[in-house]
């Protein structure tokens, strides 16, 4: 495979997205400048300049309109994602640290920090109703006493919203009635990811007790695990194989006191049934924070602290391979 | 004023007056040559392009007209070198414990055969070289050098002993690899396949080469232009029995319309 490494983050970064066609690939760093490139050649077709903070995670409506993204500087904006223009921008009272379009668009929900006295929340906004961007005012709000929510995505249907916290729970939220349905404690250290399986039944989570967990995305039953030695910063599921994908590394502050063959920074594939590293795929110098398999499986991304994107098109061996048992 | 200019001064004038960056679309090729300051020296760089056409959904081919914005506005159609380019080949060899755990049983067979040949590492005798220990050599009393023997003996190598916070080479800190991965890369057992037919591909290769042994690698030539392949393969076994027998069975093996030939891969470098 030879990788497109798309150089345009001056930090690290911290989420990457495809569109539901796969055509666009968004990625967003601890710089204030979410990109958007054409997936298929790594070309860059525009920034989105607005923010002034670190963007911290990113949605795209499923019509590929919109961008949210969600920024350490206390502000959650909607884009038009065709020419970067700035649709509404919500303010908070901390950093706003996830965000998320529901299925049919309708919905849009991002969770706050718990930063500068104020406690963790997650919001909701009925984007039928243009008051409710307009004037700021969600209509509901679920405040968050416990542990801090790092990540928020949507379930597998309209109803609700899976979160992963600080302490290694993960939650599922009812946004009609505000209340938690379903907790889950098999992780002990933060969540890092949260991404759904393509038809939206499986959730993978990558915590930093260095592994990531297979559930079943409305029961939350257990399924897998994945073990490895370090942080995982990132996880996915393959579209199209029963695969794994982990990215990960020591943490950033450590990096500097390890050799670089030391291999700490791969992503790594593994088989999602028998929970057995399968390969490899070596060429980031930082840890890797954030993964995304592009929807028709061919193709994957992952985007490191050393500032790179790397778009990977798989070769014809990977589809080749058989898993022999 | 006609003062004779010092070529030197004219050498700096034309940095200002590169030729014009040029575009070259030949069949699916695009060439674009332009000129660059790199190290304090012009450079002509010539970048190769290649044309494709694919079918998409609608909603993605209307995508595709969306004029650049933010801070690529400026930036003309086609890719921008200075944020995109192409990295260095990666492999992704995917294998089961399986595959793996035979390729380390055979890793060890295989130093330790090598040893053997050496002679390395295994018993020798300081007095006369042959296979035992010095003290059971039969010419320890007869050759007289027996004395120096137990001095050396004493004076056998001990790690050094460091103070705490003094330099450590990278190479023998702890929990380095010590480029012995880099080594077995190199070791693993490879042929080389020639003669093959231009639509042979990797799927081919692998159908061929698999029945002999676990296969960790195979490289197809290929134009890099064209995709055509350019005729020959290289193939990496797990084991070297797997890699012999393979050569032995294929090398002169009619394969399509051609003869196969097969060798040992000599190593990259050399």
């Amino acid at each position: 495979m030879k990788p497109i490494l798309l150089q345009a983050h001056e930090r690290s970064l911290t989420k990457i997205l495809y569109n539901k066609d796969g055509d666009l690939l968004f990625t967003a760093s601890k710089h204030n400048l979410p990109n958007v490139w054409w997936s298929i050649n790594g070309e860059r077709l525009g920034t989105y300049n607005g923010h002034n903070g670190a963007i911290w995670d990113m949605a795209v409506s499923s019509d590929s309109t919109q961008l949210l993204t969600a920024s350490a500087d206390q502000s959650c904006i909607i884009w038009d994602s065709e020419t970067g223009k700035i649709l509404h921008q919500m303010a908070a009272k901390s950093p706003v640290r996830s965000c998320g379009f529901s299925l049919t668009n309708n919905i849009l929900c991002f969770t706050t920090d718990k930063a500068m006295n104020q406690p963790c929340f997650i919001k909701f906004y009925d984007l039928r109703d243009k008051e409710q961007v307009a004037t700021n005012s969600p209509f509901r709000d679920i405040q968050i006493e416990d542990s801090k929510v790092n990540r928020m995505i949507w379930g597998t249907v309209e109803d609700y919203v899976i979160t992963g916290h600080e302490n290694g729970q993960i939650c599922q939220y009812d946004w009609k009635t505000g209340e938690r349905l379903r907790v889950d404690h098999s992780h002990d250290a933060l969540i890092k990811d949260l991404q759904l399986s393509k038809d939206r039944t499986m959730l993978i989570t990558a915590s930093k007790d260095t592994t990531a967990k297979l559930f079943d995305a409305k029961t939350f039953q257990f399924l897998k695990s994945y073990k490895t030695d370090r942080p995982v910063n990132s996880a996915a599921v393959s579209p199209i194989k029963h695969h794994i994908l982990l990215g990960g590394g020591q943490e950033a502050m450590e990096v500097t006191t390890s050799h670089t063959k030391s291999g700490k920074f791969e992503a790594r594939f593994f088989h999602l049934i028998f929970e057995e590293e399968i390969g490899r795929v070596k060429g980031h110098f930082g840890p890797i924070n954030t993964l995304a398999f592009h929807p028709n499986g061919k193709q994957y991304s992952s985007g490191a602290e050393d500032g790179y994107v790397r778009i990977h098109d798989f070769d014809q061996s990977y589809y080749d391979f058989e898993y022999d048992f | 004023m006609t003062i004779d200019q010092q070529w030197g001064d004219m050498m700096d004038e034309t940095e200002f007056g590169y030729p014009p960056q040029q575009e070259i679309i030949e069949g699916d090729i695009k060439k674009i040559i332009s000129y660059e300051d790199r190290d304090e020296k012009v450079v002509k760089v010539t970048r190769f392009y290649k044309l494709t056409k694919l079918k998409v959904p609608k909603p993605i081919a209307d995508r595709k007209k969306w004029r650049k914005f933010g801070d690529c506005a400026s930036d003309g159609p086609g890719i921008n070198p200075a944020n995109s380019m192409v990295g260095d080949a990666v492999f992704l060899t995917l294998a089961t414990k399986k595959d793996q755990q035979e390729k380390k049983e055979d890793d060890v067979a295989e130093k330790m055969a090598k040893l053997k040949a050496s002679g390395q590492g295994m018993v020798v005798c300081r007095i006369c070289k042959g296979p035992h220990w010095t003290k059971q050599c039969p010419y320890k009393d007869t050759l007289g050098v027996a004395l120096d023997v137990q001095q050396e003996e004493a004076n056998a190598v001990k790690p050094p002993v460091r103070a705490p916070g003094a330099y450590v080479p990278p190479s023998i800190r702890k929990g380095e690899p010590q480029d012995s991965q880099t080594r077995q890369r190199d070791e693993n057992p490879t042929i080389r396949v020639s003669n093959l037919a231009e639509e042979t591909s990797e799927k081919d290769l692998q159908d061929l080469f698999k029945p002999f042994g676990p296969v960790s690698r195979i490289y197809l030539a290929k134009d890099k232009n064209t995709g055509i392949s350019k005729g020959f393969a290289y193939i990496t076994y797990n084991r070297r029995e797997s890699a012999e027998t393979a050569l032995q069975t294929l090398h002169r093996y009619r394969y399509g319309h051609l003869i196969l030939q097969v060798e040992w891969a000599k190593p990259s470098g050399s």
